[in-house]
């Protein structure tokens, strides 16, 4: 029997969305507290994840433009941009929603529905995937930017100004602030 | 990335956690050795720092050398663990307050949720009861009978160097913050327990430079960038400039003046970093504006007290410093300036470390006559704490409208909040200075605020990444007000604040930026005789 994917998606959304956030949320060492508070100020990780996977998942089922999904996604990969995550560990969530969905329609009475349709869906992922790459280096930009801003905005001052123990070359004195080397 | 096999995968869902996304299996937390790489470190003291400390009196730094946390061998002196342990004994008969932290804890886990580096990174280590648990285990295997005999059952270990590599990254992923402690039960200080973990590591030259230099600058020339007296002076000088240039009113400020009846000291950032230049003209103009007798200090030139993060010598060492210099100068009382740690270092420790300060007198505002009983001991009072009694006399002339550019929230500093209980001053005077401010969520202001992520000398930039993840839980709050409520300005009354959450939005939240609230009081002042622009970005206005 022929079935219609984002039906199926859709009446799977559940289960797709637990396994999908519990898989994400399973990358850090303590993910218990992650999972189960759902006070989004007391727990900003779990609850940004789980939000922007959600609403990127709708958005995919709705076919929305990818412009769109850019909120969401960077609720996510704004966060493991800064977390102890090699770059494809970052963006590795959006592409397991392809295993986590076939897991989910794997299993149980659902019908597999057509390749065709299913390597659409798996294109859209890829799509998005992408997209995450390059929220994640914009972020990672921001952050060297906003390095050289705080370097620029406050100690240069000083390293070029007049400290006397540095002028005097008087190391002993501990004026690191001034070395010139 | 291992490219990682389906089959492999779908174990992974079964036996553990994603092989694609980077968790490490659960073990023991003492089985997971640390890892330092680019990033999750500060760098450690330079030599010549070390060396130049060691060299004062009352302060010891021994051990200087060139070492670098990503290397196996620390270069550790050959007796380290000795040194170590007696230092460990030796703080447990100095602090009673550690001993007690030691043994008092019941794990009870009400502190583990709380901590914005473990809410950030996911890492239990950095849950304050684990955190703390790093030195508890040290404790009981040297200094407890059941550690001693049943070891790991009794939760005890060996200090090894791993534990010792633990404590290096673990207190420096600590702010000293202190929310932890507002939901202990005990009232276990963990700040303090990080404290004696910095202290320990001291000892055998283990350090970081971002809090050191500064602490070795303040100690010489007054402050922690360096600054010299000449520097600094001419720093004031620019301002009052710009301000002459924005508002029309000329001021000169007086430098070391004897017989002047205020002090003020102000952390040295206000004076020469973005965006604190701007509170420091706020400042400049309300002492005009009320005709305040007071001088500035070059020699007592920071509020900021870096020993705090250092060791309890050095803290009392640079505390007393601004002492010193009241007695010098003849000062009656001393008003300080929109610092963080300054104001724990002055109402927790000041009073048993340099105080009573019985050669000042009890604060009295010149222009209201109220007494500060408050400070009766310290003699030191909080610029909010003046202002926002100004204001309740009526004693200055505020114009709202000169804010209207402003949409604020306000983030508690987390040492006033947490460490003097200043929650309403800053508020009173963002009710008389913005038309409207909104507050952030309960469970983020007040006793229970959210650090910036980057105090007690974090805000170091080799460590950007940490810096955002544990600021997260204070970004994610400005964020929701920023969403909700169009909030364009975040005010705080601390100079750490003004500089690494005007970073932490950049990264966050771009359309935010972060001010003092004397910043705002400066942009409503209304002052007789001015000749003021438009300013529709209040002092930060360009005017050519």
């Amino acid at each position: 029997m022929v079935t219609d994917l984002k039906e199926t998606l859709q009446s799977n959304k559940k289960k797709i969305l637990s396994l999908w956030v519990d898989r994400t949320l399973n990358s850090y060492i303590a993910s218990g507290f992650f999972k189960s508070s759902g006070d989004r100020f007391a727990n900003p990780v779990g609850v940004n994840i789980r939000e922007g996977l959600t609403r990127l998942f709708d958005l995919m089922l709705a076919g929305a433009d990818p412009k769109e999904m850019l909120a969401p996604l960077d609720q996510v990969i704004r966060i493991r941009a800064v977390q102890e995550f090699s770059p494809s560990q970052a963006v590795a969530p959006i592409l397991e929603l392809k295993w986590v969905i076939r897991q989910v329609l794997g299993s149980g009475r659902n019908k597999r529905p057509p390749a065709e349709e299913l390597d659409n869906f798996d294109c859209d992922v890829d799509r998005l995937a992408l997209l995450a790459f390059d929220l994640y280096t914009e972020c990672r930009e921001l952050l060297y930017k906003n390095r050289v801003h705080e370097i620029k905005s406050g100690r240069y001052i000083l390293t070029d100004s007049a400290c006397a123990s540095a002028l005097a070359g008087n190391k002993k004195t501990g004026c690191a602030g001034v070395e010139t080397s | 990335m291992a490219v990682v096999k389906v089959d492999k995968l779908a174990r992974s869902v079964v036996e553990g956690p994603s092989l694609m996304t980077g968790s490490i299996p659960t073990r023991d937390w003492m089985d997971i050795p640390v890892v330092f790489k680019p990033g999750n470190y500060a760098y450690p003291t330079k030599p010549n720092i070390l060396e130049y400390l060691d060299s004062l009196e009352g302060v010891s730094f021994p051990n200087a050398r060139e070492w670098n946390p990503e290397d196996d061998d620390w270069k550790l002196p050959e007796n380290w663990k000795e040194i170590i342990i007696n230092g460990l004994a030796e703080r447990l008969g100095k602090f009673r307050s550690l001993k007690i932290f030691m043994d008092c804890c019941v794990r009870c886990g009400a502190c583990a949720d709380k901590c914005h580096f473990f809410l950030g990174t996911g890492d239990p280590k950095n849950m304050p009861v684990l955190r703390a648990e790093l030195l508890r285990s040290v404790y009981r295997q040297e200094f407890t009978k059941a550690g001693k005999i049943l070891g790991r059952m009794a939760g005890a270990r060996e200090m090894t160097v791993g534990v010792l590599k633990e404590w290096f990254m673990y207190a420096y992923q600590c702010t000293e913050c202190r929310r932890c402690s507002v939901f202990c039960p005990y009232g276990i200080d963990t700040a303090e327990i990080t404290m004696m973990l910095r202290e320990l590591l001291h000892l055998v030259g283990c350090g970081i430079n971002w809090a050191l230099e500064p602490v070795a600058n303040s100690n010489r020339t007054g402050n922690h960038m360096g600054l010299t007296p000449q520097a600094f002076k001419g720093n004031i000088d620019f301002l009052c400039e710009d301000i002459e240039n924005l508002t029309g009113i000329h001021i000169e400020p007086s430098f070391n003046r004897k017989g002047a009846e205020v002090l003020f000291i102000t952390p040295s950032a206000d004076v020469f970093a973005e965006p604190g230049l701007f509170t420091c003209m706020g400042y400049l103009l309300l002492f005009e504006a009320i005709g305040l007798d007071y001088t500035w200090s070059t020699y007592a030139s920071e509020g900021g007290n870096f020993g705090l993060f250092t060791s309890n010598e050095m803290m009392k060492k640079l505390n007393g410093k601004m002492y010193a210099e009241a007695k010098r100068l003849g000062v009656k009382w001393i008003l300080g300036g929109e610092c963080g740690h300054m104001w724990r270092v002055v109402h927790q420790y000041m009073d048993t470390m340099n105080g009573p300060a019985d050669f000042l007198e009890v604060p009295k505002s010149p222009i209201t006559g109220t007494v500060f009983e408050n400070a009766r001991s310290t003699k030191m009072v909080h610029i909010s704490e003046f202002t926002a009694d100004l204001i309740y006399h009526n004693k200055i002339k505020l114009d709202k409208s000169r804010n209207s550019h402003v949409k604020a929230t306000f983030h508690d500093s987390c040492n006033p909040a947490r460490a003097m209980g200043l929650l309403e001053e800053p508020r009173y005077i963002l009710d008389h200075v913005v038309d409207n401010w909104v507050e952030m969520p309960a469970n983020t202001i007040r006793e229970q605020t959210f650090c910036c992520g980057s105090g007690t000398a974090l805000n170091t930039d080799e460590i950007m990444e940490l810096r955002m993840r544990s600021g997260l839980p204070r970004a994610n709050a400005v964020r929701y007000v920023a969403d909700k409520h169009a909030v364009n300005t975040l005010a705080c009354v601390c100079a750490i604040d003004r500089a690494t959450l005007t970073t932490l939005m950049q990264y966050w939240n771009p359309d935010v930026e972060v001010c003092g609230v004397s910043e705002l009081v400066g942009n409503a002042l209304v002052i007789e005789g001015e000749k003021r622009a438009d300013l529709t970005e209040g002092l930060r206005t360009m005017v050519f």
